[in-house]
Parts: structure tokens; C-alpha cells; sequence
């Protein structure tokens, strides 16, 4: 046998001949195969190198045989296969060993005998029924060394991923049923393995000694970059996962305002676990879902809890970051894998930038809108009040005067020192602030917002009351919050007013500026909360309208009744007794 | 200005504040907001207990005499303001001032919660009463059904 890899040549011979001719012929056959094709493989075109090689190894059993008077009528039968490249083989057999393709579970042979009995039946001299009792069934037409020269039959196979090729002896096939060789080459096991229990099969048949085969699986093509990332990668990275968690808490996550208030280790499963969890899902499935999801719930529970966007900013800058550490890590042990998975998580977190996008994109909407919104209230207010000006002077007002923007305020102006003053005191307040009191800090920005606004209406103070109030729900436990930090940013800016190093004048000033600013902000959100509670009057109208109406049908349906009831009483025979009256029920 | 001096001063400034010239002495609008002040300026310190419980009497009051929560803000707006232009001009000591400012601001924020807490409140109310109107057509639904059945059933016996 020839097994050689590297070159795709894989050869079984099966010698003929006593006192050990039959070895020596496979064996002279063998090496002369092997060398030739060994010395010419690049030089050659494939299909003639296999012929040449096979007539070389024919010529070279010729030769020995002549050499010694018991080696005459030595030979070999054969049976050759080079694998081109991963698409392409080529058969080439002579004898009665024979070639095997095992495709999608079915084997079929790919070599036809070359003994008397099959050619008797090509010529049509034999019918195939009667091949089987013929008593030359085992003698070979050709084989390699009885003439220096013979006929090499030949044909180019098209390889496809999971081919398997056998390539026997008549040792396997004459003692080993095709189902069960069929079976055991589509078992899914290395070749080797399989190539082993094919021998056992037929030595557990009454098999001989003269048993060849080699199994030849079919180059598998290189797996894409998508499948590598999909086993490989993914598998890397969940295996790095506690590098991950390790990275983001050292760069500081349970840090993150999101994460404030959290255990840090609930802080790290929340977020960092979650994202490394999800990024290996859709690693796995080669989709971003899970990333986009995460983003989604990350980022939009924050905001619906009125924060900041930086907060959520700095989270995924820092699980950004670490992500890159761990596939920099990955990319240290393994180049092309570290590469692949560079692109795929670079990819996932892309996909979880493009999901706060979508959610920035909805608050700029809503704001946008609001801002619209505010500007129609405006222009058309000034008309109105231009055209009432104009008429009688009288002012209407409006249903919830805290929320028109356009409305006038009571303002001292503001110069560039008191701006200046404000903000100073501003500063301390919010150093004052416990880090965990976001709402006073956003109420205190707000504060700075609109006490430096020199407009002389309410824009400002809508805007932020807005931001501040979010999504609430209209109850106690929802909106009490909000006051208690409207409050507590009241008393923070009272005392840091005394702490600011300004003049005493300058220092009344900022207070009435920022007090100002504070009545304004409680008002506007004042107003916000009217205006959450002002649909459950309304609602409440429509329920009792409907009520109303439904008494009405009621009692028109009862007045017909009523009237039916005593129209069908002047029908009743009253001189019939009960049971003979109707059936009409009461 | 010692504290006692400090309300007094504040007192005198009442008529201008409460524009009483216009609304009469009697009840102007923002008086319970005036007088919230003066009860913080007399106590003083950075929360003042009962001004809550104060403010939400007057202001649930109101609302009961029929004043809508924006009437009672309103008043409660235009006190301050009013204040803020009075305090300005009638007292000279800036600390003065300041003092009379953080009071204001504490009521002012005292009155939004309470206007806020009475109108959470309502919408409660508002939806149970809607849910009650609910099942109260759901019950006229059902008696409209029984009625309809049995005219439908006279109509046919005494054809």
C-alpha cells in the first residue's frame, strides 16, 4: 500500500504468484509508484503522472520477474488514486482491486473487474447471470508485470465535501457484504478507524491475510470566517468571560451612575455579565439581537428614570474597552482568531451603538416636538395677544398658566458678574450633592439653566420642569420623589449661597436670582403634574355621559314594557283558570 | 432686623404683595401664601413644622370653595413675584433680604407640593368614582338586556 498525503497518493496492490512472488511484485510495484510520482509530482500534469507512474511500476515487476527463473508470472493488481486538490481525483486501476465512493450514505463502486469473466460479458459472449459459475470468475485479464506495458483504466473523479473513497483488495470485498461496508464507512469515524474495522469485517467473514484497504475522506474546505467565529470565537470569548468582568470592574463600572446604589457584584452581573453573555450569543448565532436588546434595556431604563446620557455613555465606553482587552488578550494566543473576533465584537458593539441611537433619536424627536410644540403655543399667543391688545386689552387666561412659555416673568436681569456668582454658588451646591442624589444634581443644573436665561418668559423653566418630570406615573409614591428633591436642592443652594465668597449685595442677588429660578421650576413641573391628572376629570365626565345615557335607555325600556306589560293584561281571559291563561313568563 | 422686626416689616408690606387695592382686604387671593410666609419667618430654621399641614388646610379649603389647584399656583406665583419686587426695595440689609427669599422659596415649594399631593389626590378619586360609573353600566347593560328580552317576548304573546 501507498499512503502519502503531502502528495495525494494513495495505492493498494494485491500481488500474484507462489514463493512469495506475490509480495515481492506489490512491493516492486509499490516503490516504483511511489518514487515515480514522488520525483515528478510537480512536474507532471496529474493524469499522465498516475498513468506513467503505473505503467513504470508494470515495466519494473516485468523486470524483476525476469530476473529469477521462480518469479516468472509474477504480478500485481492495482488500484490508485491521486488526489488532485480538494475538488478533483483520479482513479486508476488494474485487476480485480477495486475503488469505492461512499456520497451521501450510499456506496457505489467506481472500477469494473478486469478478469476473463467480465470481459467474456462486455464482448456479450457471457450473460452476467451465468459470471458467477464460471470456473475462470477469478482469473484476471490484466495485471501489472505479466507485459511490460498494460492497460490502465482511468477517470477523474469531481470530489465533494464528505466524499469518502475506499480503495481494497479483493480481501475485503470477496468476504464483506456491501451493506455492511456501506455502514461502517458511513460511520462518521476517522478513516483509520474505519479502514481497521473494515479488516475486521472481513476477517471476521473467513477472510485471509491478503487484506488492503485505505479510506480517503475528501478535503474538507476551509471553514469562513463566519464558522470560525461561531465555534472558535465564541467559545474563546465566554471562556475569557471573568477576564471581562474583571477588566470592566477594574476600569471602573459599579461606579457608573447606572450601577450606583447596587452591590458591585450585582452591578457586574447586571451589566458587564449580561453584555459578555449576550455578545457570545450572538457570536454564536451570527446576529446581533442580543446586543441590540441589552442596549435597549440598559439604556432605556435609564432614561425613563430621567438620566443623563453621559451615565450611559461612560457604561459603554468602559464595556467597550473591555471587550477590546479581552480580544487583544485572545488575538495575543491566536492571530487570526484574535483578528476575526476583533471584526465580530467590534461589529456587536456597533450594533448596541446603533440601538442608543435609535433611543437618542427618540428623545431628540420628543424634545423636537416639544420644542414645536412650544414655539406654535408662542406664536400664537403673541397673536392673540396682539389682536386682544388691539380690541379691548383684556388678557384671557390660560387653563394651566404654568405651562405656556411664552408667559412674561418677573426678571431683574442678569450681568455677567451675577451669571458668574451663580454658577460659583452652583458648583458648591452640587459638590455638596451626595453622588447618589442624581435628581438634586439635575435639578440643580437645571436651576443654573434657568437663572442665567436672560429671557423674560417661562421657555427654560417648561423645558427643564419636562426633562425632570420624564415618565411618571400620576400617584403619590411617583411624584412625591420629585418634590422631596426639589426641596432638598432648596435648602443645598439656601446654604451655599452663604458659602460663596461674594459681596453681600451681589450674594442677595444670586439668591433671589436662583430663587426665582426654583419658583419658576416648581411651578412648571407643578403645572406638568395638572396637566398629568387633567384626562381623569374628562374621563370621569365621559363614564358618568355614558351612565347618564344608559339610565335613559333604562327607563324608556321600562316605560315600554310597562306598557306592553299592561296591554298583554287586557288579553287574558280572566274567567280561564291559571295554568289555562298563556305561558307567558313574569 | 431681629426676627420680630423682620415679620413686622414683612406685615406692612401685605397690601402691596396681596395687591388689596384691587382684591379687597378680605380674603385676597395668595392671603393663606402671605400668611404661610409670616408663620415661616416667625419660626424660621430650614424646615418648618406644620407649614405643610397649614398650607394643605387653606389650600384644600379653597379648592373646596371651588378654586381650581392652577388658581391656587397662580396666586401663589404672583404672591412671590410680588414679594421679590417688595423685599428689593424695602429692605436695605441684604441678609435681610435673604432671609425673607429662602422663607418665600420654602413656601413656594411647600404650596406646589400640596397643590401637587391635592391633585394626585383628585385624579384618585377620579378614577375610582370612573371605575365605579363602570361597573354601574355594566349592571344598566345587563338590566337593559332582561328588558329587552322580555318586550321582545310580550310583543309576541300579545300579537
Amino acid at each position: 500500500m501507498v499512503v502519502d498525503p503531502p502528495r495525494g497518493l494513495y495505492v493498494v496492490l494485491d500481488g500474484m504468484g507462489g514463493a512469495n512472488a506475490g509480495d515481492i511484485a506489490s512491493q516492486t510495484a509499490r516503490d516504483a509508484i511511489r518514487d515515480f510520482v514522488a520525483k515528478r509530482r510537480l512536474t507532471m500534469e496529474p493524469k499522465a503522472l498516475l498513468e506513467a507512474a503505473i505503467q513504470y511500476g508494470s515495466a519494473a515487476v516485468w523486470n524483476a520477474a525476469q530476473q529469477a527463473r521462480e518469479r516468472h508470472g509474477m504480478g500485481t493488481t492495482v488500484v490508485a488514486c491521486l488526489v488532485v486538490d480538494a475538488k478533483r481525483a483520479l482513479i486508476a486501476h488494474v485487476g480485480d482491486s477495486r475503488a469505492y465512493l461512499l456520497r451521501h450514505g450510499r456506496l457505489q463502486s467506481l472500477t469494473r473487474d478486469h478478469t476473463i469473466v467480465e470481459e467474456l460479458i462486455d464482448r456479450g459472449i457471457l450473460a452476467p447471470e451465468e459470471a458467477d459459475r464460471h470456473p475462470y470468475k477469478n482469473v484476471l485479464s490484466r495485471n501489472l508485470g505479466a507485459k511490460p506495458e498494460t492497460r490502465v483504466d482511468m477517470f477523474d473523479l469531481e470530489l465533494r465535501p464528505g466524499d469518502r473513497l475506499l480503495l481494497c483488495s479483493d480481501g475485503l470485498y470477496g468476504y464483506a457484504s456491501t451493506e455492511a461496508m456501506q455502514y461502517l464507512l458511513g460511520s462518521g469515524d476517522p478513516p483509520e478507524t474505519v479502514a481497521r474495522d473494515l479488516i475486521d469485517l472481513a476477517l471476521r467473514g473467513g477472510g485471509g491475510d491478503n487484506i488492503s484497504t485505505i479510506v480517503i475522506e475528501a478535503p474538507q474546505p476551509a471553514p469562513s470566517s463566519t464558522q470560525v467565529v461561531r465555534t472558535t470565537g465564541a467559545t474563546a470569548w465566554w471562556q475569557r468571560r471573568a477576564r471581562f468582568l474583571q477588566v470592566a470592574k477594574d476600569r471602573g463600572i459599579t461606579k457608573n451612575p447606572i450601577c450606583r446604589g447596587l452591590p458591585p457584584e450585582e452591578a457586574l452581573d447586571l451589566v458587564a455579565a449580561s453584555l459578555c453573555q449576550a455578545i457570545f450569543h450572538d457570536l454564536e448565532k451570527s446576529t446581533g439581537v442580543n446586543v441590540w436588546t441589552f442596549a435597549q434595556n440598559v439604556a432605556g431604563g435609564w432614561f425613563e428614570r430621567g438620566g443623563e446620557w453621559s451615565a450611559v455613555r461612560g457604561l459603554m465606553d468602559i464595556l467597550a474597552m473591555s471587550s477590546r482587552t479581552v480580544v487583544e488578550e485572545i488575538r495575543v494566543a491566536d492571530a487570526q482568531l484574535g483578528f476575526l473576533l476583533d471584526v465580530a465584537v467590534s461589529r456587536a458593539l456597533v450594533v448596541a451603538e446603533l440601538a442608543l441611537g435609535g433611543l437618542l433619536a427618540e428623545r431628540l424627536r420628543q424634545v423636537d416636538g416639544d420644542l414645536i410644540q412650544l414655539h406654535t403655543a408662542m406664536q400664537e399667543t403673541i397673536e392673540a395677544s396682539q389682536a386682544e391688545l388691539s380690541d379691548s386689552g383684556f388678557i384671557e387666561q390660560a387653563t394651566i398658566p404654568f405651562m405656556r412659555p411664552d408667559r412674561p416673568v418677573t426678571s431683574p436681569g442678569v450681568s455677567v458678574e451675577l451669571v458668574g456668582a451663580i454658577e460659583k454658588t452652583l458648583t458648591i451646591a452640587r459638590a455638596r450633592t451626595s453622588p447618589r442624589a442624581e435628581l438634586v444634581k439635575q435639578i440643580l443644573t437645571s436651576l443654573e439653566t434657568i437663572a442665567t436665561d436672560a429671557s423674560p418668559n417661562f421657555a427654560s423653566a417648561v423645558l427643564a420642569a419636562r426633562e425632570l418630570y420624564g415618565h411618571r406615573t400620576t400617584d403619590d409614591t411617583s411624584i412625591m420623589p420629585l418634590f422631596d428633591a426639589l426641596d432638598a436642592a432648596r435648602i443645598i443652594t439656601a446654604s451655599s449661597v452663604h458659602q460663596t465668597s461674594v459681596p453681600d449685595a451681589l450674594r442677595a442677588k444670586v439668591l433671589r436670582a436662583i430663587s426665582s429660578a426654583h419658583q419658576r421650576l416648581v411651578s412648571a413641573v407643578t403645572g406638568l403634574v395638572l396637566e398629568a391628572v387633567a384626562p381623569y376629570s374628562d374621563r370621569l365626565k365621559e363614564a358618568q355621559q355614558r351612565t347618564s345615557d344608559l339610565r335613559d335607555k333604562v327607563a324608556r325600556a321600562e316605560r315600554k314594557r310597562a306598557e306592553l306589560e299592561r296591554k298583554f293584561a287586557t288579553t287574558i281571559d280572566q274567567s280561564q283558570p291559571w295554568d289555562k291563561r298563556g305561558v307567558t313568563e313574569w | 432686623m431681629s426676627d420680630v422686626d423682620l415679620v413686622e416689616a414683612i406685615k406692612v408690606l401685605r397690601d402691596e404683595v396681596l395687591d388689596t387695592v384691587e382684591h379687597g382686604d378680605r380674603d385676597p387671593p395668595g392671603a393663606e401664601v402671605f400668611e404661610a410666609l409670616l408663620n415661616a419667618l416667625t419660626i424660621g430654621g430650614e424646615s418648618v413644622p406644620g407649614l405643610d399641614l397649614a398650607l394643605h388646610d387653606s389650600v384644600t379649603r379653597r379648592l373646596a370653595w371651588g378654586d381650581s389647584e392652577e388658581a391656587v399656583l397662580s396666586d401663589a406665583e404672583m404672591v412671590f413675584d410680588r414679594l421679590m419686587i417688595a423685599v428689593e426695595r424695602a429692605l436695605r440689609d441684604p441678609a435681610d433680604r435673604m432671609v425673607v427669599i429662602e422663607a418665600a422659596t420654602q413656601v413656594a415649594v411647600t404650596v406646589a407640593r400640596v397643590v401637587s399631593l391635592a391633585a394626585v389626590g383628585r385624579a384618585a378619586r377620579d378614577r375610582a368614582a370612573r371605575l365605579r360609573e363602570e361597573l354601574a353600566q355594566r349592571q344598566l347593560k345587563e338590566v337593559l338586556e332582561k328588558q329587552r328580552a322580555s318586550i321582545v317576548r310580550l310583543e309576541r304573546d300579545t300579537r
